[in-house]
């Protein structure tokens, strides 16, 4: 399914927002754990995935590629997808807030 | 050099769990998956040991570099693929970390194989629709399917078919499986990678072998029929055989054997019989003579008088089939009159005794036990005589 301007899986965000830096394989991988601050432990077998299929959507693209061993990056249309996630999340937390006064009130 | 060993592999390429957890039984046995033939699955023995086994899906058959060497970086070595599915290995201690963490995301390696499944079996439902409409057309176009039966002629067709029909419907259950994995992936639910095997394995054994032992006599049932069959010309006389012959009819010792009208390999087909064999119907006769008296003349006509007979014996595996043998050959090889002009006659010395008397015309059809006779007599002996002979000669296959 082409990427539609929807809701992102939490992979896609995660290894999009992990690509603000090139990288590639298993360092990627470590990328992601260090960008969710542990909270998500991705495997390669969905790594791969979600980087072929971005990369078919025009989200990602390969910056270098030595035969074995390829390196992405996120394209600008990959950053403007991003950055659309990232204000439609922080809407969702913001409209979220109710909860934490309502803590507040107990 | 360590010892090879082959296992007949599931057919349900499908079950993508229960492969796994089989691969990994076995190389707790000692056996460590190697290849996956099109029937066989190799392994070669060596020590027992505990392995993890993944199966990946990838629409393209031959797996990328960079996709190998991506997992081997996590610990899962590439161990072989068979059409869209890829199988990894990783031992237990390890610890590699899963594949794949999130079965929406793996949802998406089934899309392509999923669609293709769907449009596989689409295309094998119609043509197994159009096989089927082609033996029923051999079957119920004339409207005698007995006779089809006993001569075994669509036998092999038929049982082809039946096995053509299941592959149709192994492929509709491997579309609906993996449209269903699919399904439980994107609502979150993993892959068991331990479902049991065992029962799908044992029942897949037993269809297997029965299907090569049923496909391999259907192969070679024509050549049997063929070996069997056999034409010759027919001798002056043949008290051991049970055939009405034109002499015991007409009764007329000046009757002599008509000109042959073709000859072909040694035959004369206008005065043969012809042996056949089938399973249903073990012995089978069918004979044509032609005869003529020389000096006595058709009544209308200014013509010799040319009598002639042609035969049918059956006798059947199955008792009860009789009565629907006769009333198919009734119908099949009969163009100008009804049905109703057959009157069925009661007789001591037959189950079913069944005439048709047009002037020079006698066509009787008579059944006793698991056989049948038919005879359609030209010339100028009278009904009865017809049957008695057929009274002695059913008495002599009887025997």
């Amino acid at each position: 399914m082409a990427y539609n301007g929807g809701p992102m899986t939490e992979a896609m965000y995660y290894v999009l927002l992990a690509l603000m830096h090139p990288n590639h394989g298993y360092q990627l991988m470590q990328a992601i754990t260090e960008v969710s601050n542990g909270r998500l432990i991705m495997g390669p077998g969905t790594l791969y995935g979600v980087l072929s299929r971005m990369q078919k959507d025009g989200l990602i693209s390969l910056a270098e590629d030595d035969g074995r061993r390829k390196t992405y990056q996120i394209t600008l249309e990959g950053e403007r997808a991003l950055r659309m996630e990232f204000s439609r999340l922080k809407a969702m937390i913001q409209d979220g807030s109710i909860l934490e006064t309502g803590d507040e009130n107990e | 050099m360590n010892k090879i060993v082959y296992k007949l592999r599931p057919s349900d390429y499908w079950r993508i769990g229960e492969h796994e957890n089989w691969f990994a039984d076995m190389a707790a046995k000692g056996f460590h998956l190697k290849k996956m033939g099109v029937q066989f699955a190799r392994f070669v023995k060596d020590e027992p040991k505990k392995i993890r086994y993944r199966i990946d899906v990838c629409i393209k058959k031959k797996i990328t570099a960079e996709q190998i060497q991506m997992y081997a970086e996590s610990g899962w070595d590439y161990v072989t693929s068979y059409q869209f599915f890829h199988v990894f290995s990783s031992p237990e201690e390890r610890n590699a970390p899963e594949l794949h963490t999130d079965p929406a995301e793996q949802s998406y390696t089934l899309k392509d194989l999923d669609k293709k499944l769907a449009r596989n079996a689409g295309i094998v439902m119609v043509s197994i629709l159009l096989m089927f409409g082609m033996l029923f057309s051999i079957w119920f176009l004339d409207g005698t399917p007995t006779f089809v039966l006993v001569q075994g002629l669509a036998i092999q067709q038929t049982i082809l078919t039946i096995f053509i029909g299941f592959t149709a419907y192994t492929t509709l259950q491997a579309s609906i499986s993996i449209r269903a994995l699919r399904k439980d992936l994107i609502e979150g639910k993993q892959i068991n990678h331990h479902a049991p095997w065992k029962k799908h394995h044992i029942r897949n054994s037993i269809l297997a072998f029965f299907c090569t032992v049923v496909v391999g006599l259907t192969a070679v049932l024509p050549f049997v029929q063929l070996v069997k069959a056999d034409t010759k010309t027919l001798p002056e006389a043949s008290p051991a055989l049970p055939i009405v012959r034109l002499a015991d009819i007409e009764k007329n010792p000046a009757l002599v054997r008509g000109e042959s009208t073709y000859m072909g390999d040694n035959v004369d087909w206008g005065n043969r019989y012809t042996y056949e064999w089938s399973p249903l119907a073990p012995v089978q006769y069918e004979t044509d003579e032609n005869g003529v008296v020389p000096g006595k003349m058709w009544e209308y006509g200014s013509s010799e008088y040319t009598p002639s007979i042609h035969t049918r014996v059956y006798q059947l595996s199955i008792p009860g089939m009789a009565d629907n043998l006769i009333s198919d050959l009734i119908k099949r090889y009969n163009y100008e009159y009804s049905v109703e002009d057959f009157v069925t006659i009661k007789h001591p010395k037959f189950d079913h005794l069944i005439v048709h008397e047009e002037e020079e015309l006698k066509e009787v059809l008579a059944s006793e036990g698991k056989n049948v006779i038919l005879v359609r007599y030209h010339g100028y002996a009278d009904l009865d005589s017809v049957i008695e002979n057929i009274e002695e000669k059913i008495k002599i296959i009887s025997k």
